[in-house]
């Protein structure tokens, strides 16, 4: 492992140096995946941009109504304990709280999460339950992605060699909502998902029809993505007796799990069905709990 | 191209020539001869090299040591003060919470700071604080009776 290592102090500097490195210069942020890489050869750099200066993207930021716009460099223990976050996306900080360890929790960043760009990566499936907009910040400019379009495949990503994700914006979700998600793993903590599943629920008013559901899933294909026939079962839908069985299955469906050292495509399809039941329940039971209008 | 690059560590400041690529385990264990955090994995998956930085537990192996420039670390070395020993390894001691010790630098790291910010933890709160540090021993039960030993009035 030998590269240069570049310090920018400020975002406008960091994007000048990316302009000039392009793949040359690999960003750090927490360093838990890029340093493991790197030192078993896997990833070669000529240079290392270390982002761990920009204090000004290290913050959690409520927008009111609009949403919550969180920085690229906020780490996963402060995602955790953020008020904010807990109060406006549990899942989220679940999500957050279930990467590695405490250790790993405080080095990594939401920002590297998603940019690793791991089909396992446990940030994301929150994000695509809230159609998170990511901001990508180049010396040509701004622009918003949704991160839908954000993953091309497993650690591709749509980022130009020039750019650095800037912030992650969470809009508001309008009504009474609930959501929750699960990670499988074979112990409880320093693990990558099995398989992960994230489920948010809308409910209409009343307490038994639900308006809107989403699942997001991660393990179970080369990118985290929507189960987006599982949730169409949903859609303005008396809960009744075996309708998120149904819809587990379909959400099944649409995952194309791989063997490897962790787990059988076989398991991972059973486990996608079981993580979505156990979701849409917590989800179903937190939307019913959800009485004061915002979100949860 | 070496730098330079200054590092707090147990409250001492230490000016360094140091390749820029080095982590900050290995400057704490071969400039600085610090070696009581430990290199187990060297990937982040032990815990055996657990410091404080800033006051939060992180893996030493994957922490550039360039980058922690300006900040406060705390290594094992630095638990004790004035010659005495931290309550936690005096709890330690009087249980027996250590077998082979290899991982005992970072599992005391790990609950310096959970104690730092909860003095009376559940035993619950000890296992997800101790999650990220592993025992091949597997001696966990007298670590959790040695947390929960100590005096835990406020």
């Amino acid at each position: 492992m030998r590269f240069e290592l570049l310090q920018p102090g400020s975002l406008a500097q960091a994007l000048e140096m990316k302009k000039d490195y392009r793949e040359g210069a690999k960003i750090l942020a927490g360093g838990t995946d890029l340093l493991v890489l790197l030192k078993d050869g896997k990833l070669r750099a000529q240079a290392v941009m270390s982002l761990g200066r920009l204090s000004e993207l290290n913050f959690i930021r409520s927008e009111g109504e609009r949403g919550v716009a969180i920085g690229a460099l906020v780490s996963h223990s402060d995602v955790a304990a953020s008020r904010i976050i807990q109060q406006r996306c549990p899942d989220l900080a679940e999500a957050c709280a279930q990467v590695g360890a405490a250790q790993i929790q405080n080095l990594g960043t939401l920002g590297g999460n998603l940019c690793n760009a791991s089909p396992a990566a446990d940030a994301a499936p929150p994000l695509l339950l809230m159609d998170a907009l990511l901001t990508l910040a180049s010396a040509r400019g701004e622009r918003r992605v949704a991160i839908h379009d954000f993953f091309l495949g497993p650690r591709r990503t749509v980022l130009e060699p020039d750019e650095i994700l800037k912030e992650i914006f969470v809009p508001q979700p309008a009504g009474r909502r609930g959501a929750t998600y699960l990670k499988l793993g074979r112990r409880k903590a320093m693990e990558i998902a099995i398989v992960g599943v994230g489920v948010a629920i809308h409910l209409n008013g009343s307490d038994r029809i639900v308006s809107e559901c989403r699942i997001a899933m991660s393990s179970v294909a080369p990118t985290p993505l929507r189960a987006r026939r599982g949730e169409a079962v949903f859609t303005n839908q008396e809960i009744r007796d075996g309708l998120i069985e149904e819809a587990a299955e379909v959400a099944a469906e649409e995952a194309s799990p791989i063997s490897d050292v962790r787990a059988t495509r076989g398991y991972r399809l059973d486990m996608i069905r079981v993580l979505c039941r156990r979701a849409a329940r917590e989800a179903l039971a937190r939307a019913r709990n959800h009485k004061a209008e915002g979100w949860r | 191209m070496k730098i330079p690059v200054t590092l707090k560590v147990n409250g001492e400041t230490y000016d360094l020539i140091i390749a820029p690529y080095r982590t900050l385990l290995d400057v704490l264990r071969e400039e600085i001869h610090l070696t009581g955090s430990k290199k187990g994995c060297d990937a982040g998956d032990c815990g055996a090299c657990t410091v404080l930085l800033d006051g939060k537990p992180v893996n030493a192996c994957l922490v550039l040591a360039a980058t922690a420039q300006d900040r406060e670390i705390l290594t094992i070395e630095g638990l004790a003060r004035n010659g005495k020993l931290h309550p936690l390894q005096e709890a330690f001691v009087r249980e027996g919470a250590v077998q082979c010790g290899f991982c005992t630098p970072g599992i005391l790291m790990s609950l310096k700071a959970l104690l730092d910010t909860n003095p009376a933890p559940t035993l619950e709160e000890i296992k997800i604080a101790m999650a990220g540090n592993l025992c091949r021993c597997t001696g966990y039960s007298k670590m959790f009776k040695a947390v929960e030993s100590l005096d835990r009035s406020p």
